[in-house]
């Protein structure tokens, strides 16, 4: 083992330990915010396995995108919501709990079998022979992957218009009835009234 | 000049033309309300249905095209996709004209309504020709996210914001799950991302990656599931279609989901073929959980709205029947049925609509005596609701009857007979509707009905409302007899796909072979 190998097997168990103890502190901890930041934890070592996969670019954009905007909305989100709210605790929280383990261990375990057990037939090109990740990423965008990268602006667009639809102020007609009887503005509600009683068959909807 | 047209040659650009068209309409819809402010829904609506209609035309001379394969194999072309983007430009031409007047009594902009229902179409288009994961992945998002935005549109109403929120996470999380599934094929083909590679590569090597590829199966079948609103993951489309605005239900029950079945036509067929076994196994146990309880959970709702919720997911359940028998008659059977399908569902959802505008409610009890006030909704809801029953003249019963024949062929009669069952006990909730309005006497009439306001149709925006409404009922009531266009059409599409005709030729060899041989057999005894 040289010493470049070395240092990569360990610079990627450190940054597994990282992923694995902050993804599990996002999910226990009560705090929300604690949980907001190892949030953060997480993509950063996320972002490192990148560069130890000859990725820098995608390992950039990783910290850009999901520790410089995903994560600090989620932060400006939880303090923006600035509501204490103490719940009161479920009786037997413990049973669905370990049901939640349960289920989730059983996952990680068949995914981890599946993983181990196939052969997985690896691309020719190994990414330690391509000089420059953001050339050849540039290239596939204008050949081979230029319609989804075209259509990706189309779908910004409508996210980027559908934010503003959401964040406006709207000017909301008076819900009033006019001289004559059908122009009736609902305000930006439904028209048809609220239904006073449950129906019955709703209840498999209601999972929390 | 010249380099451009050699590129735009070899990418085979003219394929997405149709495409084009909408893109074209959605920025002159958002750019036309830019520049003229509000006046300018008065003529932005028909704009946006006459370039869908354009793009549909464009459609119909993109027919047998010889090069299908477009954009280095990112795109294809074939028959089969260019009906289910017919189908899916269709059914937002006949949304768009009962969603004027929907949207501009709730006081909301309509331009912006309208922009980004072209950009769920534009998805679902794109998504019924994607030949390619990523193509795949940012096309469905296209959709699911302008699906969100539509479904949050009412922004006052707590109804709706609960939908939204419901509709984004549970979407998401299955989008996720779908995008795990796609990256494991991406990983078992060694790097690929275009379906008919990925379909060649996993063929070399099967035994081995059976567990990998059955879970890819799996993930990849329940994000398409989410989309068709299939029984184990139907729990988002009450809640949605009950807090959507009307129109939007009334997209996402025929457009959306017929994108969602070019996707798992594509995808099944292609990628997943070594495991038909598999995904028939799976899609049986999806379509029998559909039709049982999306035909019982309808018989006890109170709301039309949620009525027709389940009674979507019932008819999800009967298309999958044609996407389980897997033959020429069985995929054709397919897209007959949801093009019939289209202007049933529409037509009632556009009675569903004119009815809560006058009264201002959606529960089916008071309708009761409607046929006494308003002759017309009355007739025209139904005849929406027997089709989608299945009553013999219309359009419903011959399409049902093409998907039960297909699947008898195919020889699972177990589905077909459950088919049959529950169509019965769907026609029992489709009936009651038609009895409360029809039966009532004078004094029963309900209290909505009874304050009924007077009829009139040169209210701003009524007039394409009404036009919608009687399309869409012709066709209903006339598609069954003079069904044979519309059968010859669903027919061809799928005689000349090249992906379907090697996979009936593939699944027909093995039985040739065994009744080869039964016939030899006798002989040697002899």
């Amino acid at each position: 083992m040289t010493l470049a190998e070395g240092v990569q097997i360990v610079s990627f168990g450190i940054l597994a330990v990282m992923v694995l103890g902050s993804a599990l502190g996002v999910v226990l901890l009560t705090n929300i915010v604690y949980s907001a930041f190892l949030l953060g934890g997480v993509f950063i070592s996320i972002a490192g396995l990148y560069v130890l996969l000859n990725a820098e670019f995608v390992a950039a954009a990783q910290v850009l995108i999901y520790v410089g905007a995903v994560n600090v909305l989620i932060l400006f989100a939880i303090m923006l919501v600035n509501k204490r709210e103490d719940f009161s605790s479920i009786p037997r929280r413990w049973i669905r709990q370990g049901a939640t383990g349960i289920v989730c261990f059983g996952l990680f375990a068949l995914l981890g079998t599946m993983i181990l057990i196939t052969p997985w037939s690896l691309a020719p090109t190994s990414s330690a022979v391509i000089e420059n990740s953001i050339v050849e990423i540039g290239k596939h965008f204008f050949s081979d992957f230029l319609l989804p990268f075209e259509l990706a602006s189309v779908l910004l667009l409508m996210a980027m218009v559908g934010a503003i639809i959401l964040a406006r102020r709207d000017i909301i007609p008076e819900v009033a009835i006019a001289k004559e009887r059908e122009i009736v503005s609902t305000s930006l509600t439904l028209p048809e009234r609220p239904r006073e009683i449950a129906s019955i068959g709703s209840s498999p909807t209601k999972e929390q | 000049m010249d380099f451009s047209i050699s590129i735009a040659n070899q990418l085979n650009a003219a394929t997405i033309l149709p495409e084009g068209i909408v893109i074209i309409t959605l920025m002159v819809v958002i750019i036309g309300d830019l520049i003229f402010g509000r006046s300018s829904s008065r003529w932005l609506p028909y704009a946006a249905i006459a370039g869908l209609l354009a793009s549909i035309i464009a459609l119909y001379f993109q027919w047998n095209n010889p090069e299908p394969i477009a954009f280095l194999g990112a795109f294809n072309s074939d028959n089969l996709s260019i009906i289910f983007r017919g189908i899916v430009a269709l059914s937002t031409a006949v949304t768009i004209p009962m969603s004027i007047r929907y949207v501009e009594q709730s006081g909301t902009s309509l331009a912006e309504f309208m922009a980004i229902m072209l950009t769920a179409t534009l998805g679902g288009m794109f998504l019924s020709g994607a030949n390619e994961l990523v193509m795949v992945f940012i096309s469905l998002e296209m959709l699911s996210i302008s699906s969100y935005l539509m479904t949050g549109y009412m922004k006052r109403d707590p109804r709706s914001n609960e939908a939204a929120l419901k509709y984004l996470l549970i979407g998401a999380s299955s989008s996720a799950i779908f995008l795990y599934g796609v990256s494991l094929l991406y990983g078992l083909s060694g790097g690929e991302t275009n379906l008919t590679t990925i379909a060649a590569r996993i063929t070399d090597a099967s035994s081995s990656q059976s567990l990998g590829l059955a879970i890819a199966l799996v993930f990849v079948i329940a994000g398409i599931a989410f989309k068709i609103s299939a029984v184990p993951f139907h729990q988002w489309t009450p809640d949605v279609y009950e807090g959507s605005p009307t129109p939007v239900v009334a997209f996402l029950s025929v457009g959306s989901k017929a994108a969602g079945f070019a996707l798992a036509i594509r995808l099944l067929v292609t990628a997943f073929a070594l495991v038909t076994e598999e995904w028939h196994f799976i899609f049986t146990a999806l379509a029998i959980l559909s039709l049982v309880l999306g035909n019982v959970v309808a018989l006890a709702q109170t709301s039309m709205k949620r009525m027709l919720a389940y009674s979507s997911i019932a008819q999800a359940g009967f298309v999958m029947i044609g996407l389980i028998a897997g033959t020429d008659a069985g995929y054709s059977s397919m897209i007959f049925y949801l093009l019939v399908y289209l202007f049933m569902n529409l037509g009632a959802f556009t009675c569903v609509i004119l009815f809560s505008l006058r009264t201002g409610t959606d529960q089916i009890s008071e309708y009761a005596g409607l046929y006494q006030k308003d002759p017309l909704v009355t007739l025209c809801l139904s005849i929406c609701l027997l089709s989608l029953g299945g009553i013999p003249p219309l359009a419903g019963f011959f399409g049902k009857i093409y998907l039960f024949w297909a699947g008898w062929q195919a020889g699972i009669y177990g589905l077909v007979l459950l088919g049959l069952i529950t169509t019965v006990v769907s026609i029992y909730y489709y009936i009651r509707v038609v009895k409360m309005m029809v039966v009532k006497e004078p004094h029963e009439m309900s209290d909505a009905v009874k304050n009924y306001p007077e009829i009139r149709w040169s209210l701003p925006g009524m007039r394409p409302l009404q036009v919608g409404l009687i399309v869409s009922v012709v066709v209903t009531s006339l598609a069954g007899i003079l069904s044979n266009p519309l059968f010859t059409l669903a027919n061809d599409s799928v005689v000349s796909t090249p992906i379907l005709q090697s996979a009936v030729v593939t699944r027909e060899l093995p039985q040739n072979n065994v009744k080869v041989s039964s016939t030899v057999a006798p002989s040697t005894q002899h």
